[in-house]
C-alpha cells in the first residue's frame, strides 16, 4: 500500500472515530437536556401538586369552598402543561409513566369532582340528610381525595427522583465514554503514526545505503526489495540510475580505451620518429663521409643502423602485443608454477645484476584460470622492472598467498630499489611512460595491466622513493564451471 | 676566415654525432654536442655560440626551455628546433616567430647546413 494511502487511511479512521464520539456525546447531551427539561416540568408539576394539596387541606380542615374549584383550575393547568410537554415527558420517562401520570391526574380530578358534587349536595340536602350519614360520606370522599392526591404527588416525586439519578448516571457514564473514546482515538493515531514512521525510516535507511554504495562507485544494480509505496518508486529510480551509471561506466572505459589508442598512436609515432631519424642521419652521414671513412668505421655505421632497426622492431612488437591481444588460452593452473617458470627466464639477468630473490610461495592455493604465456610475460615485465630499479645487493621478494577476501590468489612482487616518485605513480601503467629514456619503451606495465584485466584480475602499485616498489596482483579463483 | 660555433642538443647521440661529422667537414664550423639541455645551457653561459640546434622533446629541460634561455641570455644566437614529424600543429604554431627555423624529423643534414649558412648571412 502506498504511504499516502496509509496516511489517508489512518486519518479517515481517526476522523470516523471522532465523528462517532461526537455523535455519541451529542446524543448523551441531548438525553441529559431532555431529562433536565423533564425535571423542570416535573418541578413545576410538583409545585402545583403541592399547592393542590394545600388547597385540599384548606377545604377539608376549614371547609374553604373556593378551594376545590381552585384545585380543579390547577389540575386543568397541569393537564394542559402535561399535554404540551408530552413529547419531552415521554422521551424522558417513557410512554408507560406518562400514561400513569395522566391516570393519577385523572383519578385525582375525579376524586375532587366527586368531593365538590358531594359538598354541593350536602349543602343542598343539609336539612334532609341525617348528620351521621353526611359525615360518613364526607369522610369517605375526603379519604379518597387524600389518597389520590397522595398518589399523584408520590408518583411525580418518584419519577423526578428517578430522572435525577438517571441524569447523574448519564453524565458520569458519558464521562467514562468520552475518556474511553479519547483513548480509542489516541492509541490508533499514535500507533499508526509510529508504524508509518518506522516503515518510512526503514525504507529511507535502505535508500541511504544504496546511495552510499553508488557514491562509492559500486554501480552494480542496487539489490533493494521494491516495496509498493512511494519509496518503492524511489528505489526503482535509484536502481535504474545505477544501471544507467554502470552502462555509462562501460562507455567511459570504452572511451578511455579509445583515448589510450590515441595516446598509443601518438606515442608510436614519436617512438618510431627517433630511430627513423637516427637511421636517416646515419645514412646521410655515411654518404657524406664515405670517402674519409675507414672500412671499420663504415661497418660500424651499418651496425648502428641495425641497432636502430632493432629498436623499431621492439616498439612494433610491443604495439602488436597490445593492439592485438592474442586470444588467451585459459587453463586451470597453480600460480606458483608460473612464478617459478618466469623466475627461471630472468635468472640470467638476476645473476648479472647481483640481485637476491626471496620466494614466499603458499601451498594449497586455489587454482586459477590463466594463459601461462601471458601471465609469464606479466611476471617477467615486473621482475625486469624490479631488477632495473635495483642496484647490486638489492633484493626482490615474490610472494603468493590466498586472496584477502577469501577467494582467489594474490601475488606480490616487492623490491627495495629506488622506488617510484609520487608524481609518477598514477602514470606508470600509461603507454610509453618510461623514465629509462631511450632504453625503455614504457609499454611493459601497460601491456601487463591489459593482460591482468583480461584475466578478470587487478594490479596495483605502492611505492616510497628510496625504499622500493611493490606490485600486487589479484586473480579470481576458478569456479566449478571452468574447464580444466 | 670566420669561425662559427654551433651547438647541437639532442638526447639521441647519433643525431649530434652525424651533424657534427658532416658539418665540421667545412672548417668554418665548430660543433659541440650535448645529450642534455642543462649542461648545454651552462656551456652557453661561458661561450658565445652562433647557432643552437635543439630537439624539442627531451627529458628534463626541453627545446622550449632552451629557446627561452638562449633568447634571454644571448639574443644574437640563432635557434633551430628539431621536432618529431608527428608534433602537434599547435606546438609548431607556438614556435613560429620565436625560433629562427625548425626541422621535422628525419632531418636532412644538407638542408640544415643550408639553413645555418643562410642564418649566418653568407
Ligand atoms: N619496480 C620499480 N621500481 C621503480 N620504478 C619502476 C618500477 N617498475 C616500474 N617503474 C617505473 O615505471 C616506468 C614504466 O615501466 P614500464 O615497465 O611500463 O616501462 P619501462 O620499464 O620503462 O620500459 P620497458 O618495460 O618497455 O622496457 C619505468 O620507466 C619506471 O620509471
Ligand atoms: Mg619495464
Amino acid at each position: 500500500m502506498k504511504i499516502s494511502h496509509k496516511i489517508i487511511f489512518a486519518n479517515v479512521f481517526n476522523v470516523l472515530l471522532i465523528i462517532l464520539t461526537g455523535i455519541f456525546s451529542y446524543h448523551l447531551l441531548d438525553l441529559v437536556l431532555t431529562k433536565l427539561r423533564f425535571t423542570e416540568i416535573a418541578d413545576d408539576l410538583n409545585k402545583s401538586f403541592l399547592e393542590m394539596r394545600l388547597s385540599e387541606k384548606n377545604y377539608f380542615l376549614y371547609g374553604d369552598g373556593a378551594a376545590l374549584p381552585d384545585i380543579l383550575q390547577k389540575l386543568s393547568e397541569s393537564k394542559s402543561l402535561i399535554e404540551e410537554t408530552k413529547d419531552d415527558i415521554v422521551k424522558a420517562t417513557g410512554e408507560e409513566n406518562f400514561q400513569q401520570l395522566n391516570e393519577s391526574l385523572e383519578a385525582y380530578r375525579e376524586a375532587i369532582e366527586s368531593a365538590q358534587s358531594g359538598g354541593e349536595a350536602g349543602e343542598a340536602l343539609d336539612e334532609s340528610q341525617p348528620q351521621e350519614a353526611e359525615n360518613a360520606k364526607a369522610k369517605a370522599v375526603e379519604a379518597s381525595v387524600r389518597e389520590a392526591g397522595q398518589k399523584l404527588r408520590e408518583f411525580s416525586s418518584r419519577i423526578t427522583r428517578l430522572e435525577r439519578t438517571n441524569v447523574n448516571d448519564i453524565i458520569s457514564g458519558s464521562r467514562t465514554g468520552l475518556l474511553t473514546s479519547l483513548v480509542v482515538i489516541l492509541i490508533p493515531a499514535i500507533a499508526v503514526g509510529q508504524l508509518i514512521a518506522r516503515r518510512m525510516l526503514g525504507s529511507f535507511k535502505e535508500i541511504e545505503k544504496a546511495a552510499h554504495s553508488i557514491s562509492e562507485g559500486n554501480f552494480s544494480k542496487v539489490e533493494l526489495k521494491v516495496s509498493s509505496d512511494e519509496l518503492g518508486s524511489v528505489i526503482k529510480a535509484i536502481n535504474s540510475m545505477s544501471e544507467e551509471l554502470s552502462n555509462r561506466e562501460e562507455i567511459i572505459i570504452q572511451s578511455k580505451k579509445l583515448a589510450s589508442i590515441g595516446i598509443l598512436t601518438a606515442g608510436v609515432a614519436h617512438e618510431l620518429g627517433n630511430p627513423l631519424n637516427n637511421i636517416s642521419m646515419l645514412a646521410q652521414g655515411y654518404r657524406e663521409l664515405y670517402d674519409s671513412l675507414s672500412r671499420e668505421e663504415r661497418l660500424n655505421f651499418m651496425v648502428e643502423v641495425e641497432e636502430e632497426t632493432e629498436r623499431i622492431k621492439e616498439i612494433v612488437k610491443n604495439l602488436l602485443d597490445f593492439s592485438k591481444p592474442k586470444e588467451a588460452h585459459l587453463i586451470k593452473m597453480g600460480i606458483n608454477a608460473v612464478i617459478e617458470k618466469s623466475l627461471k627466464l630472468v635468472q640470467n639477468m638476476i645473476c648479472i645484476c647481483n640481485i637476491e630473490v626471496h620466494l614466499c610461495l603458499s601451498d594449497g592455493l586455489p587454482l586459477v584460470m590463466l594463459d601461462v604465456h601471458q601471465i609469464q610475460e606479466v611476471f617477467i615485465n615486473l621482475l625486469t622492472n624490479a631488477i632495473q630499479a635495483g642496484s647490486p645487493g638489492d633484493a626482490i621478494t615474490v610472494t603468493s598467498r590466498p586472496g584477502e577476501d577469501g577467494g582467489g590468489v594474490e601475488v606480490e612482487i616487492r623490491d627495495n630499489g629506488r622506488g617510484i616518485p609520487a608524481e609518477h605513480l598514477p602514470h606508470v601503467f600509461d603507454p610509453f611512460f618510461t623514465t629509462r629514456g631511450t632504453s625503455g619503451t614504457g609499454l611493459g606495465l601497460f601491456v601487463s595491466y591489459g593482460i591482468i584485466k583480461n584475466h578478470h584480475g587487478s594490479i596495483d602499485v605502492t611505492s616510497e622513493v628510496g625504499k622500493g616498489a611493490c606490485f600486487t596482483m589479484r586473480f579470481p579463483a576458478c569456479t566449478e564451471g571452468d574447464r580444466n | 676566415m670566420a669561425n662559427y660555433r654551433i651547438m647541437v642538443i639532442d638526447d639521441e647521440n647519433v643525431v649530434g654525432r652525424m651533424i657534427k661529422a658532416v658539418i665540421e667537414q667545412d672548417p668554418e664550423y665548430t660543433v659541440e654536442t650535448f645529450l642534455n639541455a642543462t649542461p648545454a645551457l651552462s656551456r652557453l653561459k661561458e661561450e658565445k655560440f652562433d647557432v643552437v640546434i635543439t630537439d624539442l622533446k627531451m627529458k628534463g629541460l626541453d627545446g622550449m626551455d632552451v629557446l627561452r634561455h638562449v633568447k634571454q641570455d644571448s639574443p644574437g644566437t640563432k635557434v633551430i628546433m628539431i621536432t618529431a614529424f608527428a608534433s602537434l600543429d599547435s606546438a609548431i604554431e607556438a614556435m613560429r616567430g620565436k625560433v629562427d627555423d625548425f626541422f621535422p624529423k628525419p632531418v636532412k643534414i644538407k638542408e640544415l647546413k643550408e639553413c645555418i649558412r643562410r642564418l649566418l648571412g653568407n
